[in-house]
C-alpha cells in the first residue's frame, strides 16, 4: 500500500491540488486487510482482585487458617462442584457458567512478580516480561500490526491507556460519543480542522497534529452517526461500570468495526475491611456482566464476542490485621463467550501449600498465552509478532 | 538578541515570556541574557509542605495497621497538597531554568512514592542538583528513600540481590541500552547492597547487609561500593553523550544533528557539569537556528503554562488540577513508568489532541469539558464507595484577563500572533487568521491558543 505522505506528494506533484479532508478519508477507508467479524472485550477489575475470595476453594484446610477471619462460609458460597463455589455476589455469572458460557483460567501470572498496582498493570497492559519496560501497550501492537484505524479499538475512559497505544497507531478513549462529537463541533474548529494541510508539513510535527486532528474528527463523526442508530433498551444497572458495558454494547451492535473494547472497575484493592467492600464491587460486576451478555445474545452479537476479565494480580494467601488482604501475585481470570472449547474451570485450583517467598499463589499459566490464545485463535492475527515472542496457546478456544 | 530568538529561548528554557521581559532582555547581548538565565536560577528553592504530624512517629509504631493507614490517608492528602504547589511553580517558576531542569530531570531519574517524607526529599533532591554536577546528582538519587523503594534496591541485600536499581541506573539513567553486560548487572547490584533508609527519610547503610567481596564492573575489580559504580560509569564517554542526547532532545531538537551533540559530548564529559553544558548548548549559535525553531510538541505541562504567561488564570477548584493534568496525559508525581513519559508526539493522540485545542476555550472562555470524576488508584480503601458523576463539567477558573489586557497594552492580533507562535504555519489556516485582524485581541487570543500551530514551540 502506498504510504499517506507518498500519496500526497504524488497527488499534489500531479495536480498542484491542495490536499482536503474528504479526500484523505476516502482514501484511508478502503478495507486493507481482511476484516474479521470477531470483538474482543477486555475488562480489567482495578486495584488487584481477591481471586480466592472469588472462586473458593471451600475443601481447602489451608484456605481457613489462612484466612480464619475473612474466609468466607458455606452461606456465602455457591457451590459449584465438590471442591469449590462462586463467591454469593457472583450468582447472575453461574447463570452463564451453568450454560457454559464461562471458562475460568486459575493461577495466571507471570514470573518474578510485581506487587506495584502501576508496575503490575503495565507488564499486563504491554504484555511485557516482569524485569522488561515496553512503552506500547498489546493491543496497541495489534493496531499497529493489523494497520487500523484509532477507533478499531476502544478504551471506553477518558483518557487512553498504555495498552491501547501502539508504535504508528492509538486506539481511542472514548465516553460519549455523542458529546466527543460535540465537542468537535465548535465552528472555529471546523474551519481550522477542514483546512487544507500543507503538502510540505507533512515530514513536520505540525503535519502530524493535523492529521492527527482530522483523524480525531473522522473517527467521532464515524461514531456518532454510527451509534445514534441504535440505543440500547437493556437495563443495565445505574452504575459507571453498568453505562460502559452499555456503551460498548451499542457499539458492536451497530456494526462498529472495532474489534477491542477495553473498561474497568475500579476499588479491588482490599487491604482493609474487605469482605463487604468486595461483595459490593463482584455484584456490580457480576450484575453488570449478565446484562451486557443478554443484551448481547438477544441481538445476535455474541457469537462473535469474547470477554477476558483480569486484574493486575491476586491478593496474598495470609489475611492481614485489618481484614483485608494485601497484594498477591498469581491470580484466576475469566472468558466469557458462547463457544469455548473449555467451559467451567480451565485447570486445577491453586496450591496453597506451593507459595513463593512472599507467601502468594505461584503462577502455573502465563498471562500472555492467553493474548496468544486470543490473538491466533480469536482475532486469527500473527500472536508472535504482537507479542514479539512465541507463547504456547491455551485450549479454551 | 533578536526577540524572535529571544522567545525561543525562553519558549525553551522556560514556559514563555511576558512582552515586557521580551523587551527588556531583546536589548542586551545574547551573552549577558544567557549569564542573567543562569544568575536567576542560582538560588534552590525547595517546595515543602508541612508535615509536622510524623512528628514523634517510630518505625515500631507503623506496626499497627490502623494507625499505619490512617498516616497513609494523611499522606496521600499532602502529596496531592504537594502536587499543586509543584503544578503552581511551574506555572510561574522565579528560578526559571531550574524549575525547567526540574521538570526535565523528575523525567529521567524517574520515582513514584506514597509517603509525603520521601516525595518532598526526593522532589527538592531533584530542584538542587538540577544544574549542578551529574556524578554527585546520579550518587544522591541512589540513596534517596523514595528510589530505594522504588527500584527495590531496600530489597538488594547480600546473599539475595536484587538487580532492578542497577539495571535502571544503566539502562536508563547513565548508559543507555547496549552499552552495558549483564554481569555488569549483577556485579554493579552487588555493590549496592546494604543501602537502605528510616523512616524519616535518612540513608542508612547497613555494612551487615553489604556485600563486601571483590566485585567486577567494566573490567575493574575492586571492593566497589555503590558510588564507586557510579563513578566507573563516568568515565564512559557513552554516559555523557547519553545525557547530552537526551538534553538535546529535550531542549533543541528531537532529530539529532551528530556534530553538535559531538560538541555538547566533547563539554559534558570534562567534568559532568550540568551548568556548564546547559551554558554552552544555549550560547551556541546553532541552538537559535531557524530550523530548531517551533518544532518541539509541548508537554502538558509546557502547554498549559504556557498558556498562563500570557493569560494568569486561577483554579477555584483544587481537583479540576488533576482533572486536567489527566486528560492531557502528564498527571505530576504520577509517571506512567520508570521509563517516564514519552515525549514528542507520543503527547498526542485523537483523545489529548482535541482536548488540547479547546483547553484555551476551557481554560478562559468557560467552554465545557466531559469527563469522568473518579476514585484515584490510591483512595480504595477509603472509600470503598464507587461514586461516578459523569457528564458536562464545567472547570471553575478564574481567568485574569486584567493583566493580560495591561502586558499586551498596543498590541496589535498580528504581533500577539508573532508572539505565541513560532511554528510555521499551514497557509490556510495562515489565510484564514490574515482575516482576522478586526477581532477583538482577546478572542483573537484564544483563537490563537486554539490551533495546532500552538501545540509547538
Amino acid at each position: 500500500m502506498m504510504k499517506r505522505r507518498d500519496f500526497v506528494k504524488q497527488t499534489t506533484f500531479a495536480t498542484g491540488m491542495f490536499f482536503i479532508p474528504q479526500f484523505l478519508k476516502a482514501f484511508e477507508n478502503p478495507t486493507v486487510h481482511p476484516f474479521s467479524q470477531k470483538k474482543l472485550v477486555i475488562i480489567q477489575l482495578k486495584g488487584g482482585n481477591d481471586g480466592l475470595n472469588t472462586i473458593v476453594p471451600f475443601r481447602n484446610d489451608v484456605y481457613y487458617q489462612k484466612r480464619n477471619r475473612i474466609a468466607l462460609q458455606n452461606s456465602d458460597l455457591l457451590k459449584l462442584d465438590s471442591e469449590f463455589g462462586f463467591h454469593k455476589s457472583l450468582a447472575p455469572l453461574q447463570k452463564l457458567y451453568d450454560k457454559g458460557y464461562l471458562s475460568i483460567l486459575n493461577s495466571v501470572g507471570y514470573p518474578n512478580p510485581n506487587l506495584s498496582h502501576f508496575r503490575s498493570t503495565d507488564i499486563w497492559q504491554t504484555a511485557s516480561g516482569s524485569e522488561q519496560i515496553l512503552q506500547n501497550g498489546w493491543v496497541g501492537r495489534f493496531l499497529d500490526h493489523t494497520k487500523s484505524k484509532s477507533y478499531n479499538a476502544i478504551e471506553v475512559d477518558d483518557a487512553l491507556s498504555l495498552m491501547m497505544k501502539g508504535e504508528n497507531v492509538n486506539g481511542l478513549a472514548i465516553t460519549n460519543p455523542k458529546a466527543f462529537y460535540a465537542s468537535l463541533r465548535e465552528p472555529f474548529f471546523n474551519t481550522i480542522v477542514d483546512n487544507t494541510i500543507d503538502p510540505h508539513l507533512s515530514e513536520h510535527n505540525l503535519g502530524y497534529l493535523y492529521s492527527t486532528m482530522i483523524d480525531a474528527k473522522s473517527s467521532s463523526k464515524y461514531l456518532f452517526e454510527k451509534s445514534k442508530t441504535k440505543s440500547s433498551r437493556a437495563d443495565y444497572p445505574k452504575n459507571n461500570f453498568g453505562k460502559q458495558l452499555q456503551t460498548i454494547s451499542e457499539f458492536i451492535t451497530t456494526g462498529l468495526e472495532t474489534q477491542v473494547y477495553y473498561a474497568g472497575l475500579n476499588g479491588f484493592d482490599t487491604h482493609a475491611n474487605q469482605i463487604g467492600a468486595q461483595a459490593r464491587l463482584l455484584k456490580t460486576y457480576a450484575n453488570c456482566m449478565e446484562v451486557f451478555v443478554k443484551d448481547l445474545e438477544k441481538s445476535n452479537a455474541l457469537d462473535d464476542v469474547l470477554i477476558l476479565t483480569f486484574s493486575e494480580f491476586g491478593r496474598r494467601v495470609q489475611q492481614n490485621k485489618s481484614m483485608g488482604t494485601d497484594h498477591g501475585a498469581a491470580n484466576n481470570i475469566f472468558i466469557i463467550g458462547k463457544h469455548l472449547k473449555k467451559q467451567g474451570l480451565y485447570n486445577g485450583l491453586p496450591n496453597l501449600e506451593d507459595l513463593d517467598t512472599n507467601g502468594n499463589i505461584k503462577y502455573q499459566i502465563d498471562f500472555r498465552e492467553v493474548y496468544a490464545t486470543i490473538l491466533d485463535k480469536w482475532l486469527h492475527v500473527d500472536d508472535t509478532t504482537i507479542l514479539n515472542k512465541h507463547f504456547s496457546k491455551l485450549s479454551f478456544l | 538578541m533578536k526577540p524572535i530568538h529571544v522567545l525561543h529561548l525562553y519558549n525553551r528554557v522556560g514556559v514563555g515570556i511576558t512582552p515586557k521581559e521580551l523587551k527588556r532582555l531583546s536589548k542586551k547581548s545574547k551573552k549577558k541574557v544567557i549569564r542573567e538565565l543562569f544568575e536567576n536560577s542560582k538560588n534552590v528553592t525547595p517546595i515543602s509542605v508541612d508535615i509536622s504530624y510524623l512528628e514523634g512517629v517510630k518505625q515500631k509504631d507503623l506496626r499497627d495497621s490502623t494507625f499505619r493507614q490512617k498516616l497513609n490517608m494523611e499522606s496521600r492528602k499532602k502529596i496531592t497538597e504537594f502536587s499543586t504547589l509543584w503544578f503552581q511553580r511551574i506555572l510561574s517558576p522565579k528560578e526559571i531554568l531550574r524549575e525547567k531542569m526540574t521538570l526535565f530531570w523528575t523525567n529521567h531519574f524517574v520515582c513514584q512514592n506514597n509517603q509525603i517524607q520521601f516525595v518532598q526529599q526526593y522532589h527538592n533532591t531533584v530542584r538542587k542538583f538540577s544544574l549542578g554536577s551529574f556524578g554527585d546528582f546520579a550518587k544522591a538519587v541512589s540513596k534517596e528513600p523514595a528510589m530505594l523503594f522504588y527500584l527495590n534496591n531496600k530489597q538488594n541485600k547480600k546473599g539475595s540481590p536484587n538487580e532492578n536499581f542497577a539495571r535502571e541506573l544503566m539502562e536508563l539513567f547513565t548508559l543507555g541500552q547496549g552499552n552495558y553486560s549483564e554481569r555488569d548487572i549483577k556485579e554493579a547490584a552487588r555493590a549496592f547492597t546494604g543501602y537502605n533508609n528510616n523512616f524519616k527519610g535518612h540513608f542508612k547503610f547497613y555494612k551487615q547487609q553489604h556485600d563486601s567481596d571483590p566485585k567486577t564492573f567494566f573490567g575493574k575489580t575492586g571492593h566497589f561500593m555503590g558510588d564507586d559504580i557510579i563513578d566507573i560509569i563516568l568515565e564512559k564517554r557513552e554516559c555523557a553523550e547519553f545525557i547530552c542526547k537526551k538534553i538535546y532532545s529535550y531542549f533543541v531538537d528531537e532529530t539529532i544533528n551528530s556534530s553538535h551533540l559531538n560538541e555538547m559530548t566533547n563539554v559534558f564529559y570534562k567534568d559532568y557539569n550540568i551548568e556548564n553544558l546547559m551554558r554552552f548548548m544555549l550560547l551556541s549559535d546553532w541552538f537559535y537556528d531557524d530550523e530548531h525553531m517551533g518544532t518541539k510538541i509541548k508537554s502538558p505541562m509546557e502547554f498549559i503554562a504556557g498558556i498562563y504567561t500570557i493569560v494568569p488564570f486561577e483554579f477555584l477548584n483544587p481537583k479540576q488540577i488533576t482533572v486536567v493534568q489527566r486528560v492531557l496525559g502528564q498527571v505530576l508525581m504520577r509517571p506512567p513508568n520508570v521509563a517516564g513519559w514519552k515525549t514528542g508526539k507520543y503527547w498526542i493522540d485523537s483523545n489529548t489532541i482535541v482536548t488540547r485545542l479547546r483547553l484555551a476555550s476551557i481554560l478562559l472562555n468557560k467552554s465545557a469539558i466531559t469527563y469522568v470524576d473518579e476514585e484515584d488508584m490510591d483512595s480504595f480503601t477509603e472509600r470503598m464507595q464507587l461514586r461516578h458523576k459523569k457528564g458536562k463539567q464545567y472547570f471553575k477558573i478564574k481567568p485574569d484577563w486584567n493583566t493580560f489586557f495591561t502586558n499586551f497594552d498596543n498590541y496589535s492580533n498580528e504581533k500577539l500572533q508573532e508572539h505565541l507562535i513560532l511554528s510555521k504555519m499551514n497557509l490556510n489556516t495562515k489565510e484564514e487568521l490574515s482575516h482576522k485582524e478586526k477581532l477583538p485581541l482577546k478572542d483573537f487570543c484564544i483563537q490563537l491558543m486554539s490551533l495546532p500551530e500552538y501545540q509547538l514551540c
